[in-house]
């Protein structure tokens, strides 16, 4: 039995759990960031305000239907469809410079946020939990709207992790990022391998804001302080490596999670940004990370 | 369209550059006579200016694209009013002392990823988790920075009988000041030193070759233009006489950015007018539609990313 004073058994399981549901939250948001990142090269500071529009957007439909899975589905889709506009009307012919397409996506999702912002205010809006009830977990009395995120994180981790390893899409992917101009030669349409990749991860960013907004407030600027801390859960873990993105976030989330034990929960963010700069600056290539970046 | 724009490029080319200057130093001279209601506006914009010039010389001309600028801007105000609210120092001994510790952040901040290069994406995110450790550093350390309060308030001090707490003398005060540094930032790109960096930034490897340490050319770049963005900094808050988180939040470090790339990225003046002339347009703004400004300047921001990268000075000389 672990018999720490501040903490029992139960608190042990409770912060675990917590740990895990958030961790998958942020993976959800870092792996389509690593995703883009590691095959396109591209900083998607638009990212966050797809987060943002995938918890709004479930918002909306909630208070029309009442329905919150329906919710969940429909801004899925439509921040979905919104990203394969963007990808194919305005970013894939500003791939090749990497600050013009830091420029332009920091831009777009400033627009997002602020069209948000102004439409909803800048107040914080909270999402009734789907799942109100509670379960038993290890003897712990757990909501279960929590462990259906933690599942869905789950489930999206190996089904996406699958179709990277184990499919020919996932190989004309890993074939794009290693070098688009020989996989373009052996016949990979690699602007459709842009495409798919930058609409799944925009898909997860969505999932992840649709997902969280029952747990967390939304408010229009949510999506920075995820796509902050997911940009630093990508560089620990490796650009582009969908295996790194889950580790650490996991290990990110049970730090918070455990963290505020000891230190203040802002303490903790500064531990983690302090680590993701040494890493950036000794280890850029993360834990898990083999590709180059394009520059 | 086009027409239309070569006949402002013509105009802008044919303008006499010394007598349009002198027009402009007046224009900024006679503001409190012209507008007495909106000096406080006009100071507000002159540093901001300052501030954007100072972030144009690491973005534009040394091509390192950083996202902390706010914290340098926020460590300069936070000095000041941590010195005068708490400590009951001098308001003039925060300008230096912000000058200093700027640069020994900067430097500390900067020598490692300057010295290994770590190329353009990485120094955004570096910058980036630098930038936000900052923000969440001056809200838990209450001790030291007041947290969410800020530190405040106060204004600055009487100099030579002349109250500077009050609008228009805080105002000639603030244009004296940006003239100055402005004057010096815009000497310095036009020396040999401009050039050098500029050359950096177009064939780093090249420069190095021809002898350059081009990490030192670099550092100075970055170094420079920390401490005019902490002076800035020290400039402003006196004017609104306190410092709060927000002067250190990643939105600022977001207006920065645009009033650079909407100027004209490495052009100095560009940013310089970007700033002013945004900062008032908020202000108009502010009473017609409360809130729209940010929407209409992210608008701004993709419109000129897309269309015009070289922003309004691009425009202007037309450049290909």
């Amino acid at each position: 039995m672990l018999e720490i004073p501040l903490i029992t058994t139960d608190n042990f399981i409770t912060y675990a759990l917590n740990g895990l549901s958030r961790g998958m939250i942020i993976f959800l948001v870092a792996s389509g960031l690593s995703l883009i990142f590691g095959l396109i090269g591209l900083i998607n500071f638009a990212h966050g305000s797809m987060l943002a529009l995938g918890g709004y957007g479930t918002y909306v439909v909630m208070q029309a239907t009442g329905n919150f899975w329906l919710g969940l589905v429909i801004s899925v889709a439509l921040v979905t469809v919104l990203g394969l506009a963007l990808e194919r009307k305005v970013l894939y012919w500003i791939y090749d410079e990497p600050l013009l397409g830091f420029l332009s996506t920091f831009g777009i999702g400033l627009v997002i946020e602020e069209a948000l912002a102004v439409y909803f205010g800048s107040r914080s809006y909270t999402v009734p939990s789907p799942l109100p009830e509670s379960v038993q977990v290890l003897g712990v009395s757990y909501p279960s709207y929590r462990l259906f995120v933690i599942l869905v994180g789950a489930v999206v981790a190996l089904g996406v992790g699958l179709v990277l390893v184990r499919t020919r899409l996932g190989l004309e992917i890993h074939a794009t990022a290693n070098m688009q101009s020989t996989a373009e030669i052996l016949g990979v349409d690699t602007a459709r391998i842009y495409t798919i990749t930058f609409v799944l991860g925009t898909a997860l960013a969505a999932l992840a804001g649709a997902l969280t907004a029952p747990i967390t407030s939304m408010y229009p600027t949510i999506g920075l302080d995820y796509i902050t801390m997911a940009f630093l859960v990508i560089i620990v873990g490796g650009m582009g490596s969908f295996k790194g993105s889950f580790v650490v976030s996991m290990i990110v989330g049970q730090i918070i999670a455990f963290g505020w034990l000891v230190l203040s929960p802002t303490y903790v963010r500064i531990l983690v940004f302090a680590a993701a700069m040494v890493f950036i600056l000794y280890k850029p290539r993360g834990f898990f990370g083999k590709a180059e970046v394009h520059e | 369209m086009s027409d239309k724009l070569s006949d402002v490029r013509e105009l802008a080319r044919g303008l006499p550059r010394r007598p349009l200057l002198a027009v402009g130093v007046l224009l900024l001279l006679a503001v409190p006579f012209l507008f007495p209601s909106q000096s406080d506006l006009a100071t507000e914009a002159l540093v901001f200016a300052l501030f954007a010039i100072s972030v144009d010389l690491v973005l534009g001309y040394a091509g390192l694209l950083t996202l902390a600028p706010a914290a340098f801007f926020g460590l300069g105000a936070y000095t000041v009013a941590k010195l005068v609210v708490d400590y009951g120092q001098s308001f003039w001994l925060g300008f230096p002392l912000a000058i200093v510790l700027a640069l020994i952040l900067a430097f500390i901040v900067g020598y490692v990823p300057i010295k290994r290069r770590i190329g353009n994406v990485y120094f955004v995110l570096f910058t980036l988790a630098f930038g936000a450790i900052v923000h969440d550093f001056t809200y838990v350390t209450t001790w030291l920075t007041g947290g969410s309060d800020g530190l405040g308030f106060f204004g600055p001090p009487e100099v030579l009988g002349i109250d500077l707490g009050d609008s228009t003398p805080y105002y000639y005060f603030t244009l004296l000041i940006v003239g100055i540094i402005g004057y010096g930032l815009y000497l310095l790109i036009k020396s040999d030193y401009g050039d050098v960096l500029h050359a950096t930034r177009q064939n780093e490897l090249r420069m190095r070759y021809l002898g350059y340490d081009t990490n030192r050319e670099l550092m100075i770049a970055w170094l420079i233009s920390a401490a005019v963005s902490a002076f800035a900094g020290a400039v402003y808050v006196g004017l609104v006489g306190i410092a709060s988180p927000s002067l250190v939040s990643f939105a600022l470090t977001g207006d920065v950015i645009i009033w650079i790339i909407v100027g004209g990225t490495g052009t100095l003046l560009g940013p310089f007018a970007a700033a002013i002339g945004l900062v008032f347009t908020q202000e108009l703004l502010q009473n017609i539609w409360q809130g729209g400004y940010r929407l209409l300047l992210g608008v701004l921001f993709v419109v000129f990313v897309f269309v015009l990268p070289d922003g309004l000075m691009g425009l202007l000389r037309g450049e290909e």
